[in-house]
């Protein structure tokens, strides 16, 4: 029953988080200067004509009935109507975007987690060496550069010099990403580049922490071989930290989606969300960056789960969980 | 000072990051006055030309732009701004993560519940979201919100490293000699806790070059024609076929500060918290 409740405690927390995160932006982006009827028609919209959009968009009502109106469509799924595209319910474009972008993600996680997380125990495993070294370099240098300049290195080497990948990742009109998979590669590969070192690093170090533990000592001594050692009995418990900097970074991982899906003008929410920003276009930038930090906060939220599921010293008293 | 110059002959790396970020900072400084062009000048003869050719070491780009020379001074502004905001950010950061750390209780249950709520949202898309709507973003605009982008970060350290200090006998003698408040979280505190907070400077400093590169790149950082770095790959990411080194080099400028700075701050961490 302990799990129950702290599952409750923490979805509960999840939920605050949530509308203090909405009301936060709703702030932020409606308190900001500039009137929105005066963007939407254009400078040389008479006052009058201005007055009476701001009526009928109901811009005039105080800010908690504003708040209220748009919160409660957020809930019954109605993310409201775009400004800049008059007339075009943003549910319509977003949840497609969306998919691309999951899909995108999705696709950079297949490229990283096995990459980092075999260098980080060869690095581990190997530590102090020159291997360890070069691995250790190699990542600290990739982590540190912003996800558009590993972008342009990629695009130079394989759209520039080698030919064979395209420089832009759009989807020609009529077809669906399906189709199209191999503009995944270049934009999955740049944020290969980012997490490769945030997440080697940390295999790294897990992984030299067991190394030395005594039962892996223990392992050794009884003459097991060093593979069966180091994959059967080190790497199951070194994956613990690791899958959390995984989890915790996904959240990370969409904000980065920004600049690589500018940089490669592939469809998704980050470049939606960037248009947005330069159009103005404030319902829509609010349905970008809520979704943003919801997939933040619910992704930390099932780290915590599964490292609870995963580590066997945290386990509740009358139950399995 | 002497450990840190004997630490620094035994480690390559440090010594390869602090001179080539001494070697950018020397560029900012006199780079703009030793280039025989300005950031705005057009060659019209030489558009487009290729490194090397036509007086242009770095060529030119597509409005005929000597490409060094903009490198030199987005130099000047990507550090200023930089370095500004890692400043910045650390001392709001120390003044509220000391002062939620040093009272506890209430005070800091709420800090950490407003912090991880403002966390929630990262710090790039609240400063492009800031930023994209004010529509006019300077020097002074980008250095104030990307340091406050950066706070909750710096004072979640802050707040640890004063924890970290606060059950020490001095703190408590100082308590009873009846010192203020504010005299013992920095007179006495703050100096104890300067490992922690000089890694987070520096590392605040490669982050600072990394968001500042992405908001120019996302085109809502310093407007045009003032130079920026992010802002040259993009502007001419349409021609990266025809002349690579526009979009190349600015690339290069980026990747070789944040990286020489991350190496720095390694060493600082290594100096200042792992080895003491």
């Amino acid at each position: 029953m302990q799990f129950l409740t702290w599952l409750i405690k923490r979805l509960g927390f999840v939920i605050l988080t949530l509308v203090a995160m909405s009301m936060l932006i709703f702030l932020l982006v409606e308190v900001m200067p500039g009137d929105v009827a005066q963007t939407v028609l254009g400078q040389s919209a008479t006052p009058e004509s201005v007055a009476a959009l701001r009526e009928s968009m109901g811009l005039d009502d105080p800010l908690p009935v504003r708040y209220g109106r748009w919160a409660g469509g957020f809930i019954q799924g109605d993310l409201g109507e775009s400004l800049y595209m008059r007339g075009v319910q943003i549910n319509t474009i977003f949840w497609r975007k969306v998919g691309h972008s999951v899909i995108l993600a999705l696709t950079a996680l297949l490229f990283y987690v096995p990459l980092s997380i075999f260098f980080g125990v060869l690095a581990g495993v190997k530590a102090g060496k020159l291997t360890d070294s070069i691995i250790s370099f190699f990542g600290l240098a990739t982590m540190a550069l912003p996800e558009f300049v590993s972008g342009i290195l990629l695009i130079t080497l394989f759209s520039v010099k080698l030919s064979i990948l395209p420089i832009t990742s759009v989807i020609p009109i009529g077809q669906s990403l399906w189709g199209n998979l191999h503009i995944l590669i270049l934009p999955a590969l740049s944020i290969t580049f980012v997490m490769f070192g945030y997440v080697s690093r940390m295999q790294r170090s897990s992984m030299v922490t067991v190394m030395n533990s005594d039962y892996i000592r223990a392992a050794t001594l009884k003459g097991m071989p060093r593979g069966y050692v180091i994959f059967r009995h080190a790497l199951r418990n070194a994956l613990l930290p690791t899958i959390t900097i995984i989890g915790m970074n996904m959240g990370w991982l969409f904000g980065g989606l920004i600049v690589v899906e500018t940089l490669f003008g592939f469809p998704g929410l980050g470049s939606l969300t960037l248009s947005a920003i330069k159009t103005r276009d404030i319902p829509l930038i609010e349905a970008c960056v809520l979704f943003i930090t919801a997939i933040f906060v619910f992704s930390t939220f099932l780290t915590d789960m599964l490292y609870v599921y995963l580590n066997p010293r945290i386990r509740f008293k009358g139950g399995d969980a | 000072m002497k450990d840190f110059l004997t630490m620094l002959k035994r480690s390559p790396a440090a010594i390869i990051g602090i001179s080539i970020l001494l070697l950018w900072i020397l560029i900012a400084i006199f780079g703009p006055s030793i280039s025989p062009y300005t950031y705005t000048a057009m060659d019209m003869e030489n558009q487009m030309t290729a490194p090397g050719q036509g007086g242009h070491l770095l060529g030119t780009d597509s409005l005929g732009r000597d490409v060094l020379t903009r490198i030199m001074y987005g130099s000047r502004t990507i550090l200023t701004i930089a370095l500004m905001t890692s400043l910045f950010s650390s001392i709001a950061g120390i003044i509220i993560g000391f002062s939620a750390g040093y009272f506890g209780g209430n005070i800091d249950t709420i800090f950490l519940r407003v912090m991880d709520i403002v966390m929630a949202i990262p710090p790039l898309v609240l400063s492009m979201v800031v930023l994209g709507i004010l529509g006019d973003s300077s020097i002074l605009s980008l250095t104030i919100i990307v340091s406050i982008a950066y706070t909750p970060a710096t004072a979640r350290v802050a707040r640890g490293a004063l924890l970290s200090c606060k059950g020490f006998e001095y703190v408590d003698a100082a308590r009873i000699r009846g010192e203020n408040h504010l005299y013992i979280m920095f007179v006495e505190i703050l100096p104890n806790t300067i490992g922690p907070v000089l890694v987070e400077i520096t590392a605040r400093f490669a982050y600072s070059i990394m968001m500042i590169a992405s908001l120019g790149f996302l085109g809502v950082g310093l407007q045009p024609p003032t130079p920026d770095w992010g802002m040259m790959v993009i502007e001419n990411k349409s021609i990266i076929r025809e002349a690579p080194w526009t979009v190349l080099y600015p690339s290069l400028a980026i990747a070789s500060l944040v990286i020489a700075i991350s190496l720095f701050s390694d060493f600082v961490n290594k100096v200042m918290v792992n080895d003491k």
